[in-house]
This record gives C-alpha cells, sequence and structure tokens, in this order.
C-alpha cells in the first residue's frame, strides 16, 4: 500500500472499476437476549414510557456501582462459539471516555484489550452463486453497555434534545469484522447469516426495527494506479438499521469514494476517518452533522469492576447449549434428505421452527411406505410453497401452523400412493386448513374415495365411446388431445387419478 | 460524666438499658452541633428531624423488648461523599449542591439497621480531593485544637467533629489517607480498612481502586465496634469481598506478646518532624513493654507512593467525574448548546483543585500518554505492593508516623501544592497496595497540637491493628484528651 | 506541552479562558513534573500493573428484572426536564 502517492488526473481519469477493489469491515451491536441490564436489575423490555426503566445505577447516580449480569456473559459466549470465536478465559471491562447527554457516566463500561470472544469465523455463500464461499474473519466480538436514546430537534430551530435512559445499560454484543467483505451483497449475506445465527442460538431478537440489531460499516476503495495500490479514507457509515440499507450504503460509499478521489485524489492518510449517516429516504450517506473531535476515548480498566475467569468446562457446558446450527442443517439437508442447495435455503432460512417441522414431514414420508420416490423433495416442495405461504398469508409463525407435521406427511402419503392426485391434495389440504379438520375428516367431506379398477375402465370406455373425434385425433398421433379427455373424466368423478386415465384409454384404443 | 464523653461503647450499652434513651443522646448531640458548628464548621448539614424520628422508633423498639442491634441508638456523623437517601449529600461541592440521593449508601444502610443514628453530614474537601479542608466549597472546617490549623482532610469534617465531641462517631473516607491524615491532625482513631473489606456503593467515588470508607472515633474499642458493622461483602459492589469478617470485639483483649512490628527506614528519614519523630519512637517504647517485638524493615518502593498516587488517583478521577455534566443531577450553567453547557457547567461548578485533578487525569490517560504514565504508575504500584507482600512474611504489623507534621496551618501551603501532597506521603501506599492501616493518638508537639501513629497489617487482618491501638490505649491516655473547643 | 491546558481542559469539557490558561498550565506542569520521576524508574522487565486493588475475580449477579426506580424520582434531581425526558440544550451548534 502506498500511503502518500500523488497521483495526476490524467492517472485518476485512467482508472476503471477493473482496478477498484472495495473493502468492507463490518461492526454489529446485538443486543443480548436478557432480562434485566448489563450492570443493574432494571428490566430491558422494549417500548415502556420513557425513563421509567430506569434506577440510580443506570442513570450512573454518584455512588452507585455496576454489577454484571451473569447470563449476558453467557449469551456472549454462546455466540462466541457459534461464529467460530476463541473464548477468552480471563475478560475484563474497561471504561471508554466520551461526553453525550444519552451517557450517562461519561463513559462507556466496555471491553478494550480482553475481549470475551477473539478470533472467529463466519462462512457466507449464496445459493445463487453471485460470488464464492469463504469464511469471512472476524476480529473479536465484546460486551458493552448501550447508552439511551437521544430525541433531537431536528426543526433546525435549536430546541433542546430530550434525553431517554430506558435503554442505558441494555447489554451489547459487538461483534466486529475484519476488512474482509468485498462487495455489498458479501455485505449483506455477512449480515443475513449472522442473524440466522444468533436467531438459531438464541441469544438476540434480532428486531431491527427495536434496534437489537444494529451494524455499522467502514468501507473504503484500494485503486490500483499503475502498479501501486491506493487506499481512499475511510468513511465509518452509521446507522444502518435494515440489511438492505447496509447493502445500499455501502454501494452508494463505494461510489460516492470513487467519484470523489477522481476529483481530489486524497487517500487515507490525506483526510482523517469520516463518520456518516445513511439517509433512507435519500438513498444516500451524509457527513454527520455534529461537530467531531479526533476522538480520544481515554481507555482505562474499569476500577469499579472485576476480571471474570471462565475454565473451559463451562465454556464446554454452554457450547452445549447449541442445539443447532444453520450450517450443520443445510449439511443435513443435503446430505440425509437430498435437497439441492437452493431448496435447503428456503427451509433453512425460516429458522429452526421450520427446519424442524420439514423433517418431521419428511421424515414420515420416507418411512409411510408409500413408494414416493423423493419424500425429501416432495415435502421441501409442498413446505416450501404451502406451508410457507400460509404462514406468511397469515403473518404467523410455524408454532402456529394448524397441521401437524405428522398430518402432512400422511397427506403426502397418500398422494404418494395414488389415492389421489396432487391437485386433490391440495383441495384436501385447504379444507383441513379452512375447518381444521383432520386429514380423514378432509378426504370424506370432499367426498375422496378411491376408485376401483372395474369403475375406471368403465369410465373410459364411455369417454371413449362419447369423444370419437379426439380419439381419431390421437389416433392419428396427437397423443396430446387425451388432455382434455382426462378433463372430462375429472369432471365425471373428480376422484378419478388423471394418470390412470390417460394410462387405460390409450391402452383402450391400442396405441 | 457528661453525654458526649462517654464511648460509644457505653452509650450504647445506656442505651439497651434504657439508662439513656436514644431521643435524649440523639438530642444531645443535635445540641452540640448547633453549639459549635458555627465556629469549627464541622458540619455540612445536620438531620434533626431525621434522627429525632429514628431516636423514637429505636426507643419505642427498645421499650417492646426488641433487639435493638448492635449499635441502636448511637449518633453517627457520616462524611458529605458518602449517600443518604433524601438527605442532601453534596460531596463538598457545588455542582452538588441540590443533590438529594434516592438511596442509602451500603454502610449507611448496615447502620442503621443496627440501630445505630444518622446526625449530620460532614465537611470535606470537594470529592475529597485534599489534605485540609480547605478545598470544600462551602467553608472549611477547623482543628478543634487550634482554630488557625486545619483539620485535616478530606475527611476533616468527621475529625474535627469526633474530636470536638460533636459525634461520638463518624464515617470517613480514605483515598489517599483522607482518614488517617485527618485523624492524626485532630487527635483521634481513624481506620483505613483493607480495600474490599467495606462496600464502597454509595460513596461518591474520587479514585475507585483506592477509596475505602472507614471508623473515625475517639478510640480502637470504638472503632472496632462501628467496624463490625460497616465490614462486609456487598453483592452491589464488586469490589467488595466476600472474606469472613472477623470478631473485632473480641480481638481487642488479647495481649500483644510474640507480635512482630516492622519498622520502616524510610518513614524515619529527612522531612519527618522531631517531635513526631519523638512522639512515634515513645510509641514503639510502649509496644515492646506490651510484649511486641520490632524488626526493621524495608519498603523500597514507597518512596514512589506520592507520584504513582498523583497519577492513578486523577486518572480515575478525571473518569469518575465525567458524570458531573450538568444533565441529571448536578446544577447547570447557563447555555445555549450542549457543549457550551459542558465546558461552563463544569468550570463554574467544579473548585479549581478539582479542575485540575481531572485535567491531569485526562492529560495522563489521553493518546500517547498512557503507557507513560497510568501504565507505568500501576507497575509501580504493583512494585508497592510486592514490597508490602515480601514485609509482611516477617512482621504481623507495620508501624511509623502517620503524617510527617503536626496540623498545618490555613493557607500554609497555598503556594505550594505538592508540599501538600507530601502530607500523603506515609499513608498513600496502604492505599495503593490494598492493605488497612489505622492512625491513633500518640502524643502532642509543644504547640498542643495532637500527633498520630500509623499501623499498617496484612490485607484483612484489621483485628490486629484493632488489637494493638487498644492495647496501646490501655497504656496511655492520648485518645482521651479533650480539645478546650 | 504549549497547550496543554488548553486541549486538555477542552478534552475534559471544562472551559478555561484564555487569560486563565498560563496559570492552569503552570500548575500542571508542576505536578507532571513531579511525577515523571516514574518514567525514568527502572523495574523489572515482567512485571504486571496492579489497577485495582483488589485481584479476585467473577462478581456476578443473577439475570433478574426488578423494579425501576418511580420515575419522578430519578427526574427530581435533573436541573431539567418535563416530567417524562431530561432536556439538554440542543446537541447541533448554531450554524
Amino acid at each position: 500500500m502506498n500511503q502518500t502517492l500523488e497521483t495526476t488526473q490524467a492517472q485518476r481519469d485512467a482508472v476503471t472499476d477493473a482496478d477498484v477493489t472495495l473493502i468492507v469491515g463490518l461492526e454489529v451491536h446485538v443486543q443480548l437476549d436478557t432480562q434485566s441490564k448489563l450492570f443493574c436489575n432494571c428490566s430491558t423490555a422494549y417500548g415502556a414510557d420513557a425513563n421509567t426503566q430506569t434506577c440510580p445505577v443506570c442513570t450512573g447516580m454518584p455512588g452507585t456501582l455496576p454489577v454484571i449480569n451473569q447470563r449476558a456473559l453467557k449469551l456472549a459466549i454462546k455466540t462466541g462459539l457459534a461464529l467460530n470465536c476463541k473464548i477468552a478465559n480471563y475478560t475484563k471491562w474497561d471504561r471508554k471516555n466520551y461526553f453525550y447527554p444519552d451517557l450517562p457516566k461519561g463513559y462507556q463500561i466496555s471491553q478494550f484489550d480482553k475481549p470475551i470472544c477473539g478470533e472467529g469465523h463466519l462462512t457466507i455463500s449464496d445459493a445463487k452463486g453471485a460470488f464464492e464461499t469463504r469464511d469471512i474473519q472476524i476480529e473479536r466480538a465484546h460486551l458493552e453497555e448501550d447508552a439511551g436514546k437521544s430525541i433531537h430537534d431536528e426543526t433546525g430551530a435549536q430546541k433542546p434534545s430530550k434525553i431517554d435512559l430506558n435503554r442505558t445499560g441494555t447489554p451489547l454484543l459487538e461483534i466486529v469484522t475484519k476488512p474482509d467483505l468485498r462487495s455489498a451483497e458479501e455485505a449483506k449475506a455477512f449480515l443475513t447469516e449472522l442473524k440466522l445465527i444468533l436467531t438459531y442460538i438464541d441469544v438476540s431478537d434480532c428486531n431491527m426495527q427495536e434496534g437489537s440489531l444494529r451494524c455499522d460499516a467502514n468501507v473504503n476503495l484500494h485503486i490500483k494506479v499503475d502498479g501501486e495500490k491506493i487506499a481512499t479514507p475511510i468513511a465509518e457509515v452509521k446507522n444502518l438499521n435494515s440489511f438492505r440499507a447496509a447493502e445500499r450504503a455501502i454501494g452508494y460509499e463505494a461510489e460516492r469514494q470513487l467519484r470523489v478521489w477522481k476529483k481530489d485524489g486524497l487517500g487515507i492518510a490525506d483526510a482523517p476517518k469520516q463518520t456518516r449517516g445513511w439517509d433512507d429516504a435519500n438513498q444516500k450517506t451524509t457527513k454527520s452533522r455534529e461537530k467531531e473531535d479526533a476522538a480520544d476515548y481515554r481507555y482505562f480498566p474499569d476500577p469499579d469492576l472485576i476480571a471474570v475467569e471462565t475454565t473451559d468446562e463451562e465454556i464446554n457446558a454452554i457450547g452445549s447449549t447449541i442445539e443447532y446450527l444453520p450450517s450443520k442443517l443445510r449439511t443435513e439437508l443435503m446430505e440425509s434428505y437430498g435437497l439441492e442447495a437452493y431448496d435447503t435455503e428456503v427451509i433453512v432460512s425460516q429458522g429452526i421452527g421450520v427446519v424442524t417441522y420439514y423433517k418431521t414431514v419428511a421424515d414420515f414420508l420416507t418411512k409411510s411406505a408409500s413408494g414416493s420416490k423423493s419424500p425429501g423433495k416432495t415435502a421441501s416442495n409442498w413446505v416450501a410453497q404451502e406451508v410457507l405461504r400460509y404462514l406468511n398469508e397469515q403473518n404467523c409463525a410455524i408454532g402456529d401452523y394448524p397441521i401437524s407435521g405428522d398430518q402432512l406427511g400422511e397427506l403426502l402419503a397418500r398422494i404418494a400412493k395414488g389415492d389421489f392426485d396432487q391437485t386433490r391434495g391440495k383441495d384436501v389440504l385447504a379444507q383441513m386448513l379452512e375447518n381444521r379438520a383432520d386429514l380423514e375428516a378432509a378426504i370424506e367431506k370432499l367426498g375422496i374415495k378411491a376408485v376401483d379398477s372395474g369403475e375406471v375402465e368403465a369410465l373410459c370406455q364411455q369417454i371413449i365411446d362419447e369423444n370419437q373425434g379426439v380419439i381419431e385425433q390421437i389416433k392419428g398421433g396427437k397423443v396430446q388431445a387425451v388432455g382434455s379427455l382426462i378433463g372430462k373424466a375429472k369432471k365425471l368423478n373428480p376422484n378419478i387419478n388423471p394418470n390412470l386415465v390417460k394410462e387405460t384409454i390409450l391402452k383402450q384404443i391400442g396405441i | 460524666m457528661q453525654i458526649e464523653q462517654l464511648s460509644a461503647a457505653e452509650l450504647v450499652k445506656r442505651i439497651g438499658t434504657g439508662e439513656l434513651t436514644a431521643a435524649q443522646c440523639t438530642d444531645h448531640f443535635l445540641g452540640k452541633i448547633r453549639d459549635k458548628n458555627d465556629d469549627n464548621g464541622a458540619f455540612l448539614a445536620q438531620c434533626d428531624e431525621q434522627a429525632a424520628d429514628a431516636a423514637k422508633q429505636i426507643d419505642a423498639s427498645i421499650a417492646a423488648g426488641k433487639s435493638p442491634g448492635p449499635l441502636a441508638g448511637l449518633p453517627v456523623a457520616v462524611k458529605d461523599g458518602i449517600c443518604t437517601a433524601g438527605i442532601t449529600t453534596t460531596a463538598g461541592s457545588k455542582m452538588l449542591s441540590e443533590f438529594v440521593p434516592p438511596y442509602d449508601a451500603t454502610i449507611v444502610s448496615r447502620l442503621k439497621d443496627a440501630g445505630a443514628i444518622v446526625i449530620g453530614k460532614t465537611n470535606m474537601d470537594e470529592f475529597a480531593m485534599g489534605s485540609s479542608n480547605e478545598n470544600s466549597a462551602f467553608h472549611p472546617a477547623k482543628n478543634p485544637w487550634n482554630h488557625d490549623h486545619v483539620p485535616g482532610g478530606s475527611s476533616g469534617g468527621s475529625a474535627t467533629a469526633v474530636a470536638a465531641a460533636m459525634a461520638p462517631v463518624a464515617i470517613g473516607s480514605d483515598t489517599g489517607g483522607s482518614i488517617r491524615q485527618p485523624a492524626s491532625f485532630c487527635g483521634i482513631t481513624g481506620l483505613k480498612p483493607t480495600y474490599g473489606r467495606v462496600s464502597r456503593y454509595g460513596l461518591i467515588a474520587f479514585a475507585s481502586s483506592l477509596d475505602q470508607i472507614g471508623p473515625m472515633t475517639r478510640s480502637a474499642e470504638d472503632c472496632a465496634l462501628v467496624m463490625q458493622t460497616l465490614a462486609g461483602h456487598d453483592k452491589n459492589d464488586s469490589t467488595s469481598a466476600p472474606v469472613d469478617v472477623a470478631d473485632y470485639m473480641a480481638a481487642l483483649e488479647k495481649p500483644l506478646s510474640g507480635l512482630k512490628v516492622g519498622i520502616c527506614k524510610q518513614h524515619f528519614e529527612e522531612g519527618l518532624g522531631e517531635e513526631v519523630r519523638a512522639s512515634v519512637n515513645d510509641a514503639i517504647d510502649v509496644l515492646k513493654t506490651l510484649g511486641a517485638s520490632t524488626v526493621e524493615i524495608e519498603l523500597p518502593y514507597t518512596q514512589y507512593g506520592i507520584a504513582a498516587y498523583y497519577v492513578i488517583a486523577p486518572c480515575e478521577a478525571s473518569s469518575n467525574l465525567s458524570r458531573f455534566d450538568g444533565v441529571r443531577y448536578t446544577n447547570r450553567a447557563a447555555a445555549e448548546n450542549l457543549e457550551e453547557m459542558y465546558s461552563k457547567t463544569r468550570a463554574e461548578f467544579f473548585g479549581e483543585e478539582v479542575k485540575k485533578r481531572i485535567m491531569l487525569g485526562t492529560h495522563a490517560l489521553s493518546s500517547g500518554y498512557y503507557d507513560a504514565y497510568y501504565l507505568k504508575a500501576s507497575k509501580v504500584r504493583r512494585m508497592i505492593k510486592n514490597d508490602y507482600d515480601k514485609a509482611f512474611e516477617s512482621v504481623d504489623l507495620i508501624l511509623g508516623p502517620t503524617v510527617p507534621t503536626t496540623a498545618f496551618k490555613f493557607n500554609q501551603h497555598a503556594a505550594d501544592p505538592l508540599a501538600m501532597y507530601l502530607a500523603d506521603i506515609y499513608t498513600v501506599a496502604a492505599n495503593l497496595s490494598g492493605v488497612p492501616a489505622i492512625s491513633i493518638p500518640c502524643g502532642f508537639d509543644s504547640a498542643g497540637l495532637p500527633v498520630g501513629l500509623q499501623l499498617q497489617a496484612r490485607r484483612f487482618d484489621e483485628a490486629t491493628l484493632l488489637q494493638a491501638a487498644h492495647q496501646y490505649q490501655t497504656q496511655t491516655d492520648w485518645h482521651q484528651r479533650s480539645p478546650q473547643s | 506541552m504549549s497547550n496543554l491546558a488548553q486541549n486538555v481542559a477542552k478534552l475534559a469539557r471544562i472551559d478555561l479562558p484564555d487569560d486563565k490558561a498560563e496559570a492552569v498550565q503552570e500548575d500542571l506542569e508542576k505536578v507532571l513534573k513531579y511525577v515523571q520521576q516514574l518514567e525514568a524508574l527502572e523495574l523489572p522487565e515482567d512485571i504486571e500493573p496492579f489497577f485495582g486493588a483488589i485481584e479476585s475475580v467473577n462478581a456476578i449477579r443473577t439475570d433478574e428484572a426488578q423494579p425501576s426506580y418511580p420515575r419522578e424520582e430519578i427526574l427530581s434531581n435533573a436541573p431539567d426536564s418535563d416530567g417524562q425526558f431530561y432536556k439538554v440544550p440542543s446537541v447541533f451548534e448554531q450554524s
């Protein structure tokens, strides 16, 4: 990297997209799912009236002292293990000093040089192959307390700001990646996978609207100029409160930084790190309005807290509480259930509830001796299309789906056995959902009965007799015309198996 | 005998038997405060109503035959840097002149639960930064032995209150000598417990890793009595030690035979006043007659104690005092915008010494200076601790003067703040290393000002400190002398 | 070191008028000069800093939400509040 290379306008104009590499590192703040705050017993529940979830400790009243929340520690370790991090046997607390009205003590209790989670990695991949599967390195993950909320007057009239300290002291795990991400899509994939993992291991509700998952991105460009590599000044983009916002903000920054650099040629050594915010309404990043000092946080060990030691046994015990990880379930669905990557992703991305449901359906179908040729795939189709559509329409979770996995498995088994066809099967499912009926009741209500072979032959003969014109066409080589006859057969008897009708007609007319 | 001349132990006994009511006792001391406070400024507030209510309850409880608690009815003066629910707590600062805590410090709850009655809040150097009480934002407390002299600091108000018999017992806090130095200057007994022995929850922090709350009394016996209530683990203070509390009262009567007392050469070198030296040497002889033997020891790194202290304490203070920002519970200066509110509030309501120490600490922690100042000082601190650990392998106590001099005059050190800082030269090492230390009166200088003797012990061995102090006090009467005013 | 007082005062959010800066600077330098004796002090290389006066570990509490303080009690000490929020002068500077 050349820190001081000066470039000419001509050199900069000659730079093409191929010379530019986007460099992105993410800092993700995850609110851990605890009942009480990190250092006091106030509730962390979201949405209470302003300043009703505070006490002398979290408002930083003189004389008060912090005591660490055990569950926050456990959840941090659990997350670290899921992210393949080295867990620290010894971790301590440091103060990050800065003044802000929603930071009551004038410092944030955080972790500086001995974070609870050390280096780790998270694998990202794209089922559609937009980028190659690879490991994104995680630098560290540390525990810290959240600040409160400032409500600023945005009218420009310099009215007072209002401060709500309910959120102050809520436990956060800050996960910091190395600058390993190379595109906005990769960044989005990282965040999506991270959120999925956090949801699977049940450490956070990851509700982005409520701020349980927040993301900042450090973005700059490495540009090749005549064999030398130049870095543009780093922008830290804050306020990324959706994955889409993160993706777009990073994309925007890539474009903006190239544009600015082509104009001014300033490199990383020429300009300080800039804080920018994502303006969702205008789809652009803007320079932070607040005046900033060169940050000097004066970190030092918090003398009000003592170190935490965790043995390997304790860490292993926490690790054993991780039941499911998306990566393991993907492998299982592909290897044991024969699913393709895309179908696997559809199921796994829905969370452990849907995965478990899917497995119940597929397992039932496999064991049913129904003769289903690809029970895994059949179950995945039904879950992905029918079940997920219902959950979406009803805006409910899999736990609220009215039909058990075994019931759906039985339905699929009956279809596989040839009791009725897939279309009829969907009618049955609709009937079950509509009337909260069990499978047999739904079948009976729809009047579905097995049709014996004598009946099929009689019905086919009737159709042949009544549709001689079509039969002639078929005999003349237009075999697909049999389709219209199948329709007629279904009108005569909705329970009849269309494949069987086709086979029988063709046999009877000697084709 | 006048009520104010009775020991705390005697007061509790008489109240328990009904010979004296808590109300009478409380009234008596509140009256003393009213009589003397205009002259000596020991108190920033007196709690007439709350104290009277509490006394009434104690008396009712005793009348009902209930167990009144080990300190039932005992009036206690509490340093104003310790939070008391519903009672203004200023820490000696204009910043907090209107601050009424909604909670009691752990030690205040413990005292109340034991039946003690808070009668007032004592004067102090602002945020405990000072050795003379001249840094009180309100008015200085005066040394009861001579009003032209300082009572010491920062717990000068507590020392004055006990020495002037305005309270039988006071609570102080000690960051670099703030209990022991005023105890020495005022001729009373003051104990800085082992770090972690007494909960800091509710003590407005100066330097969190050094601060410790402790009792200030007339005798070692009273000190033991109060310490029994103060000591113990507190789940609200992570730095509070989960270590069992000894029976301090039982330890008092043990003879000193076999006790090894370390004498540190450095404590008797240049800078030590001759009259102080003589009194301390006499005290050594008394302890020897009680059966103790002396051993010369070395604490080579303690000579860097003041330098390490004046890095570490300001660093921690600069961060601890960031919360005083004009938003939640302090006064606020008029301002157009947020930045102005911060800088004007902090300029207007902090005193000069406090601002200076905040700036020192801010500088020492700032980018590029951390290693040279804070980190280096913390390493020196380790060396000092190691010195103590080594010394206590061969001795049970370390003995020396508490302060190189007796109480100095007001304004004496105005021109040279460093000279004032050196008043803590013998006391800071106990804070840096965490060991317990006590100051007891051991004589008077020719001007009639008290001299203090410091004893230091192994961590969590307050029992031996109190034992030696009490045994010494059985042979001497320095602690029983009272000032005229 | 010439701007030490002003820089540090700014970082510490303490208004320091120009006419006072020099005196404060002198005062700070006196103490700094004294404590700088530590810099020259040679210590064993492997010496660990001692940050807190207690070296035990694991003071931890159970995760349990307890009732918070009444809002009026928390806000009662605030120099400015509307009964719901703390109020502070605008964060933004007049532009």
